[in-house]
C-alpha cells in the first residue's frame, strides 16, 4: 500500500465578491506519497496557487478535505495550523516575499526565531543555508540588493530551514531566465533529496514539469486527464508535451 | 468600427482647459469615490480639522460672548454707576430732563439725605435731644437716625447692597431700617422689632447746627412729615462693596458707614412742598442713574469706562454746576482683572498647536498611504495638475464640512465651558443665556480657518507634489539624494530657530524677571511672548531630543533581548529601521509628554501657591474683620475672652501721606504680630521677619516701608523720613527707615493694588501701635489676627464671635467678597482650570496621534504580518511584537518626556507667573502633583494600548492570502 502523506479529495473553493462567485477549484482529488516530486501544471487562473495555498494552510477550503499524514488539516485550530505551517510545510513564494527590512541572513533566521530558538542558533543554521544554496557571500545584502534568482536562493534556504516534510513552490521559476530557473529547480530537487522531503510544485512551463514523478493537469479548477491532445486544448503546444507520454521521466 | 477601436485609431488633440473640463464631471465621481472608499482616513482627518478648528472658535467665541454677558451681569450686580449732585438745587429738575433722555441712561432714581427720627411722639418741640446721649430724658429718648429718601422704585436697586430680613418693599406707608437702628428701637420700646411691626416715624426737614445751640426738637422742621403707623417691611444690614451708594453714602473706606444705621423712606409720601423745603434747608438732592448695560459696553468692556466718562462730560458741559461721580474705577477694575483673567487663556496656546500639529501629520499620512495611486495615475498619463485637482477637490469637501461642524462645535463648547466650568455641575441656565448673547466674529472664524485650512492644504499639496514628478525613476533619484539635503535643511533651520526662539525667550523672561513681584500688563505681555517663545523652543528640543532617543533605542540591542527574550530579534529590527512614522511618532510622544508634565506640574504649583497664599492673606488661625472701626484694645481684651483663642492683636489704622502716597498706617504690636502672623522668608527684603519685627518693638520711631517707597523716594535704611497728613490734617511725624517690607500675613502686599484683600489703598507701612496710641490718639481698627488654642474648634469661635459682634466676620470665605475675580471666574475658567483643560486636551491628541500612527504603521506593514503568518508565525507573537514596540516607545519616551517636562516646568515658572498669579506675594516654588500626574500618563499610556489592541487584531483577522494577493 502506497504511504500517502498528503490526501486531497473532493477540494472545492470559491471566492465572494460584490459582482459574482468565482469557483477556481471545483473538487480536485489527488494523493501525494511521502517524498514524491509533484507538479501542478496548468495555465494562469487554472487553480494552482490556490491548491498549494490550501495545502499550507494558509487558506480555507469551501469544501472538501486535506490530510496530512491522515489528520484533516481543516479541522485543526488556529495554533495547529500555526504549528503545522512552522515545522511541516516550507513555502517558497513566487513573489518572494522576502521582509524588506531585513538581509539575506535574517529573512532565513526569521523562521527558525518563530520557532523558538536563540538568535545565536537561528544565525548559525541560517548561514550555513546560505552557503548551501550558494549565498554566503550576500548574508549582509539586503533584499533590494540581490538579483532575483538570489532572492529565490533566499526563499529556498528560508522554506527549508526548519527542515519541513513538504516543500511548497509556488512557480519557483516563474520570474527567472531559463538558466537560473534550471539551477533553482536543481538545487530544490537536490535539498528535497538530501532531507527526503516531499516536494509539489507548479509551473506553467512544460519544462519544468521534466523533474516531477507525476505532474497533475490543472484546467479551470479541475484535474483533467491528461495527454498531448489535453495539453493542446488547454493552449499549450502538444509536441512539448510528448515527453511526457513516452514514459521517460514518469519513472 | 466599434467604439474601442474608434477611441484607439484616433488621436483627439486637445487644449489643456479642453482636457481639464472633460474631465471635471469624472474628477468629481473619482473625489466622491476617493472619500468614499477612505472612509477612516477621510474621518480620522476630518476630526482632527474639526478638533484644531472647533478649539480655535470655541475659544473666539466664548471670548466675545463671554465678555457681553460679564459686562452685563456686572452691571447688573452695581445699584448705580453715577449719581449727579449740584449746588443750584432748582437746576436739578433740568439736570434730571437730560440725563434721563440720555441714550446710554436706563433709570435716574431722587435721593434726598435727611435724618429720621422716633420714639418723638410725646416730646415737645423745646425737648433737648443733643448731645444725643446726653437727652433731656435718657430713660424715654428719642432716637435719630440717618434717613435716605429714595423713589420707591429705587430700592429694587438698591436693595443689591443689603441683607434683608422680610421684604425689600417701600411702598407708601412703607419703612426699611437697618439692624443697628432695629436693636436700638428695641431698648427703647422694650420689645423686639420684626418686619411687619408698625412704628410712628418722623422726617427732618432740615438739620440743625448744634455749633449755634440748635439742639432742640423744632430745628428739625417735623411738623407736617410726621408719619403714624409706617410698616417696617425689612431690617437690612449693608453688604456692598463699591457701589454708588457706598461712595455717596461714605463711611469708613466708602463701605456706606451711613447705611449702617438708617432707614430708607418713600420719597413719594413727602409733597412737593416738604421737598422744596428740604431743599431750600441745604440737604442737597442726588439723582441715581443707572446706565442700560447693552449701551455700555458696546464697544468693549475695556471702553466702558470711557463711555461713562463720556456721560459725565455730556452732563457737566451743559451744567457747569453739576457734580457727576461714576463708578469709573471699580469698572475699570473689572475691565483690568477680565483682561488679565482672560490673558490666562494664553496657556491653551500649547494645546492648540499640538492639534492642529496633529491634522497636519494626519494629512501627511493619508498622503503617503495614497503614493501608489498618485504612480498609477501619473503611469497613466494623468497631468500633475489632475492629480492635484482631485485632492484640492477632496481637501473643498472635507473642509467643508469640516468647517460646518466646528461652527457647531465651537458654538456648543463656548456654552458649555461656563455651564460645566461653574461650580463643577451643568447650569442649564448659563448654557442657555450663553446662546441668547452668542457672539460670533466672522474675522476671526476666517483668519482662524485660513491658518487651519491653509497648513492642512498646504502639506497635503506638498506631499502629492513631491509625488507627482514628471519622470518617476529620475523623481526617486531626486528625492532621495533631495531628502537627504532637505534633511540636513530642516535640522539646521530647527536650530536655527531654536536659537531665535529661546533668545526671543531670554528677551521676555528678562522683562518678566524685572518686574519682581507685582505683574501688570507689560509682564502679562512679556509672559505670553514668552510662553510662544517658548513652544517653539520645546519643540525643536523635543525634535532633537528625539533624534536622540531614536539613536539609542538602536544601540540597545541587548535591552531589547533582556525585556522581550523570543520576541526581541523582531521587535528590535523594526525599531532599528527607523522609518519617519516612526521617528515622528517619537518626536511628537516627547513634545505631548513634555507639555503635558509641564502642564500637570505648573497647575499644581499654581494650586499651591493658592492655598499657601490665602491661607498667608488671612494671617493668622483667625482673621476678625468689623464692618465697622472699634476700639482695638477694647476688642483685643473681648476677644481675647472668648473661649479658644489663644493670643489676639489688632491693627490701628490711619489714613497718611508719604510723599505724594496715600497710605494706610497700621499700628501693631511687634512682638505679637511675629508669633500670631504667618510670616514667610520672603515677606521682608534682604531681612528676616524676626530681626525687621525686633527693630520695630526697640526702636518706637521706627517704620517700615514697601520696597517700593523706600527704592522710589530714595531712603536707606537707617535714613529718617517724614509721614505726613495724618487724618488727612496737618499732623506730621517724621520716623526711621528700619526695613523694606513685600508684604505681611494678614495685609496682603505692602505695594500694589491687591485685590483680594479688604482695602482700597495701594500702599501701606507699618509702625509700633504705641505711636498711634500715645503720639497720633488713634484707637481704632477693623482687623485682627488670632491664634487659636490647641483643639480648640474654629467654626465655634467664629460662631460665638459673630452672634457677640454681628458687624463682624470670622475667617471670611473670600477676605473681599467683592473682589472681581471671583465674579469672573463664573464666566472664565480659572487658570488652574484652563492648564487642566489643556492636559486634558494634550492626553487625547497624545491618544489619538498614537492610534493613527499604529493604524498608519500597521497598514505599511500588513504584507509583512501576513508574510510571517504563512511561515508559520504565531499571531499571539506578533501581536505582542507590536505591542511589544508600542510600549518601547512610550517608555522611551516618557522616560525623556517627564524629566523634559519637570525642566520645562521649572523654566516656564520663571516667566508665566504673570499668567497664574497677579502677585508672587509667597515665592512660588515648584509643586509637583504626581498622583494627576500619573492619573494623565496611565491614561495615555492604558488608552493608547487599549485602542492599539483592536487595529491589531483587527490585522490580524485578515486573511493571509488575501494579503499576500493584495500587495502583488
Amino acid at each position: 500500500m502506497v504511504d500517502s502523506q498528503i490526501i486531497i479529495s473532493n477540494l472545492l473553493k470559491s471566492y465572494s465578491s460584490r459582482a459574482e462567485e468565482l469557483t477556481v477549484l471545483r473538487g480536485i482529488s489527488f494523493e501525494v506519497a511521502r517524498g514524491e516530486v509533484i507538479c501542478l501544471l496548468g495555465a494562469s487562473g487554472s487553480g494552482k496557487t490556490t491548491t498549494l495555498n490550501l495545502l499550507a494552510g494558509i487558506d480555507k477550503p469551501t469544501a472538501g478535505k486535506i490530510y496530512y499524514d491522515g489528520k484533516d488539516i481543516n479541522e485543526w485550530t488556529t495554533d495547529q495550523l500555526f504549528e503545522y505551517r512552522l515545522k511541516k510545510i516550507g513555502f517558497i513564494f513566487q513573489e518572494f516575499y522576502l521582509l524588506e527590512h531585513l538581509n539575506a541572513l535574517e529573512n532565513v533566521m526569521v523562521p527558525i526565531i518563530l520557532r523558538g530558538e536563540s538568535e545565536e542558533i537561528a544565525q548559525d543554521i541560517a548561514l550555513q543555508l546560505l552557503n548551501q544554496v550558494g549565498l554566503g557571500g550576500k548574508a549582509l545584502n539586503l533584499p533590494q540588493e540581490l538579483s532575483s534568482g538570489e532572492k529565490q536562493r533566499v526563499c529556498v534556504a528560508r522554506a527549508i530551514v526548519n527542515n519541513p516534510s513538504v516543500l511548497i513552490a509556488d512557480e519557483p521559476t516563474g520570474t527567472l531566465d531559463s538558466k537560473t530557473g534550471d539551477s533553482i529547480m536543481s538545487l530544490l530537487l537536490r535539498l528535497a533529496k538530501k532531507n527526503k522531503m516531499t516536494m509539489i510544485y507548479t509551473s506553467h512551463d512544460p519544462y519544468f514539469t521534466k523533474m516531477a514523478s507525476r505532474i497533475f493537469v490543472l484546467q479551470k479548477g479541475v484535474i483533467v486527464e491528461h495527454d498531448s491532445e489535453d495539453f493542446a486544448d488547454i493552449g499549450y503546444d502538444k509536441s512539448e508535451f510528448e515527453f511526457l507520454f513516452k514514459g521517460e521521466n514518469n519513472e | 468600427m466599434n467604439k474601442l477601436d474608434d477611441y484607439i485609431g484616433t488621436e483627439k488633440k486637445q487644449t489643456f482647459l479642453e482636457k481639464l473640463l472633460a474631465g471635471f464631471s469624472f474628477n468629481l465621481r473619482l473625489i466622491w469615490k476617493n472619500i468614499s472608499n477612505r472612509k477612516k482616513s477621510m474621518m480620522i482627518i476630518t476630526i482632527g480639522l474639526v478638533f484644531s478648528l472647533s478649539i480655535l472658535f470655541t475659544s473666539s467665541i466664548w471670548t466675545q460672548t463671554s465678555q457681553l454677558i460679564i459686562a452685563d451681569d456686572y452691571i447688573e450686580t452695581l445699584d448705580y454707576e453715577m449719581y449727579v449732585s449740584t449746588y443750584l438745587t432748582n437746576a436739578m429738575d433740568s439736570v434730571y430732563a437730560y440725563t434721563v433722555g440720555d441714550y446710554l441712561v436706563k433709570q435716574v432714581d431722587w435721593y434726598y439725605p435727611t435724618v429720621a427720627l422716633f420714639n418723638f411722639e410725646d416730646k415737645g418741640p423745646y425737648y433737648r435731644w443733643y448731645p444725643e446721649n446726653q437727652q433731656e430724658n435718657m430713660s424715654n429718648p428719642v432716637s435719630l437716625t440717618s434717613a435716605h429718601l429714595i423713589s420707591s422704585r429705587a430700592i429694587d436697586r438698591i436693595k443689591l447692597n443689603l441683607e434683608i430680613e422680610g421684604n425689600a418693599s417701600l411702598n407708601s406707608g412703607e419703612i426699611l431700617i437697618s439692624y443697628t437702628q432695629a436693636k436700638q428701637l428695641e431698648v427703647i420700646y422694650n420689645k423686639t422689632i420684626s418686619p411687619g411691626d408698625e412704628i410712628n416715624v418722623a422726617i427732618s426737614r432740615r438739620i440743625p447746627n448744634t455749633d449755634i445751640g440748635e439742639n432742640q426738637m423744632r430745628f428739625y422742621d417735623i411738623n407736617e412729615t410726621i408719619f403714624s403707623n409706617y410698616t417696617i417691611t425689612g431690617i437690612y444690614k449693608y453688604v456692598g462693596y463699591n457701589t454708588a451708594i457706598a461712595k455717596l453714602l461714605g463711611g469708613l473706606e466708602n463701605t456706606g458707614g451711613m447705611l449702617l444705621d438708617s432707614i430708607f423712606f418713600p420719597l413719594e409720601d413727602l409733597s412737593g412742598i416738604d421737598r422744596f423745603i428740604i431743599d431750600s434747608n441745604g440737604l442737597l438732592p442726588r439723582l441715581l442713574v443707572k446706565t442700560n448695560a447693552q449701551q455700555l459696553r458696546i464697544n468693549g468692556i475695556s471702553q466702558m469706562p470711557d463711555t461713562l466718562h463720556a456721560l459725565s462730560e455730556r452732563i457737566k458741559i451743559r451744567f457747569f454746576h453739576a457734580y457727576c461721580y461714576i463708578l469709573s474705577q471699580e469698572i475699570q477694575s473689572m475691565a483690568n482683572e477680565y483682561a488679565r483673567t482672560f490673558s490666562s487663556t494664553v496657556l491653551f496656546t500649547p494645546a492648540i498647536v499640538a492639534t492642529i500639529f496633529l491634522t497636519i501629520l494626519a494629512s501627511q499620512m493619508t498622503v503617503k498611504k495614497r503614493k501608489e495611486e498618485i504612480t498609477f495615475l501619473r503611469s497613466k498619463g494623468a497631468v500633475s495638475i489632475q492629480i492635484i485637482a482631485i485632492f484640492f477637490g477632496e481637501f473643498i469637501l472635507v473642509s467643508t464640512l469640516s468647517l460646518i461642524l466646528s461652527i457647531g462645535t465651537g458654538i456648543l463648547m463656548a456654552a458649555l465651558i461656563p455651564a460645566l466650568g461653574h461650580e463643577g455641575f451643568f447650569s442649564k441656565s448659563l448654557f442657555t443665556r450663553y446662546f441668547e448673547y452668542l457672539t460670533i466674529s466672522p474675522y476671526d472664524i476666517e483668519i482662524y480657518s485660513v491658518l487651519v485650512l491653509g497648513i492642512y492644504l498646504g502639506m497635503t499639496l506638498i506631499n502629492v507634489i513631491s509625488f507627482v514628478r514628471k519622470d518617476i525613476h529620475e523623481s526617486m533619484i531626486i528625492t532621495v539624494r533631495g531628502q537627504r539635503l532637505l534633511g540636513m535643511w530642516i535640522k539646521l533651520a530647527a536650530f536655527a530657530l531654536t536659537l531665535a526662539g529661546f533668545i526671543f525667550l531670554m528677551v521676555d523672561y528678562t522683562r518678566v524677571a524685572r518686574s519682581s513681584y507685582s505683574f501688570g500688563y507689560g509682564s502679562i505681555g512679556a509672559s505670553s511672548n514668552a510662553l510662544l517663545a517658548f513652544i517653539a523652543v520645546l519643540f525643536f528640543l523635543s525634535y532633537f531630543v528625539s533624534i536622540g532617543i531614536n539613536y539609542v533605542l538602536r544601540a540597545i540591542k541587548k535591552t531589547y533581548k533582556f525585556v522581550f527574550g523570543q520576541n526581541s530579534f523582531l521587535i528590535y529590527k523594526n525599531i532599528k529601521r527607523q522609518t519617519k512614522s516612526l521617528q515622528d511618532l517619537t518626536f511628537f510622544l516627547i513634545l505631548i509628554i513634555c507639555l503635558l508634565t509641564t502642564f500637570v506640574t505648573i497647575r499644581s504649583t499654581t494650586i499651591h501657591n493658592n492655598i499657601i497664599e490665602d491661607a498667608y492673606r488671612r494671617g493668622s488661625d483667625i482673621r476678625i474683620q468689623s464692618l465697622v472701626a472699634v476700639n482695638i484694645t477694647e476688642f483685643e481684651e473681648k476677644l481675647g475672652g472668648i473661649e479658644g483663642i489663644d493670643e489676639i492683636m489688632g491693627f490701628q489704622s490711619i489714613k497718611a501721606i508719604v510723599g505724594s502716597l496715600n497710605v494706610d498706617v497700621f499700628g501693631v504690636d511687634p512682638s505679637k504680630f511675629l508669633s500670631i502672623g504667618r510670616w514667610t522668608d520672603n515677606s521682608f527684603s534682604d531681612i528676616d521677619p524676626e530681626s525687621a519685627l525686633t527693630t520695630l518693638e526697640e526702636s518706637p520711631s521706627s517704620i517700615i516701608l514697601s520696597d517700593y517707597i523706600v527704592d522710589r523716594l530714595e531712603f536707606t535704611i537707617g535714613e529718617n523720613m517724614t509721614v505726613t497728613d495724618f487724618r488727612g490734617g496737618p499732623f506730621t511725624k517724621e520716623f526711621n527707615v528700619s526695613a523694606m517690607i513685600k508684604s505681611a500675613p494678614g495685609l496682603g502686599i505692602a505695594h500694589g493694588f491687591d485685590p483680594k484683600m479688604n482695602r482700597e489703598n495701594y500702599e501701606w507701612v507699618l509702625l509700633k501701635e504705641d505711636i498711634l496710641i500715645n503720639d497720633l490718639g488713634v484707637h481704632n481698627g477693623t482687623l485682627f489676627l488670632a491664634t487659636a488654642e490647641e483643639g480648640a474648634d474654629l467654626n465655634l469661635i467664629k460662631e460665638e464671635i459673630e452672634t457677640l459682634y454681628p458687624l463682624m466676620t470670622v475667617n471670611p470665605q473670600q477676605i473681599n467678597p467683592d473682589y472681581i475675580g471671583y465674579f469672573i471666574v463664573k464666566y472664565i475658567p480659572h487658570v488652574t482650570i484652563t492648564l487642566l483643560m489643556g492636559a486634558i486636551v494634550l492626553n487625547v491628541v497624545g491618544v489619538v496621534y498614537i492610534l493613527i500612527s499604529t493604524d498608519f504603521i500597521l497598514g505599511q506593514r500588513r504584507r509583512e504580518n501576513a508574510v510571517i503568518l504563512a511561515l508559520g508565525g504565531n499571531q499571539g507573537k506578533i501581536r505582542k511584537m507590536l505591542v511589544g514596540e508600542i510600549s518601547v516607545f512610550l517608555i522611551s519616551t516618557l522616560l525623556i518626556g517627564i524629566p523634559l517636562g519637570f525642566l520645562s516646568s521649572i523654566l516656564a515658572l520663571t516667566f508665566l507667573k504673570p499668567l497664574l498669579i497677579p502677585h508672587e506675594v509667597i515665592t512660588m516654588t515648584l509643586h509637583i502633583d504626581f498622583g494627576l500626574l500619573a492619573i494623565m500618563i496611565v491614561t495615555l499610556c492604558v488608552a493608547a494600548l487599549l485602542g492599539a489592541i483592536p487595529i491589531i487584531r483587527k490585522q490580524m483577522k485578515y486573511e493571509i492570502v488575501q494579503e499576500l494577493r493584495a500587495i502583488v
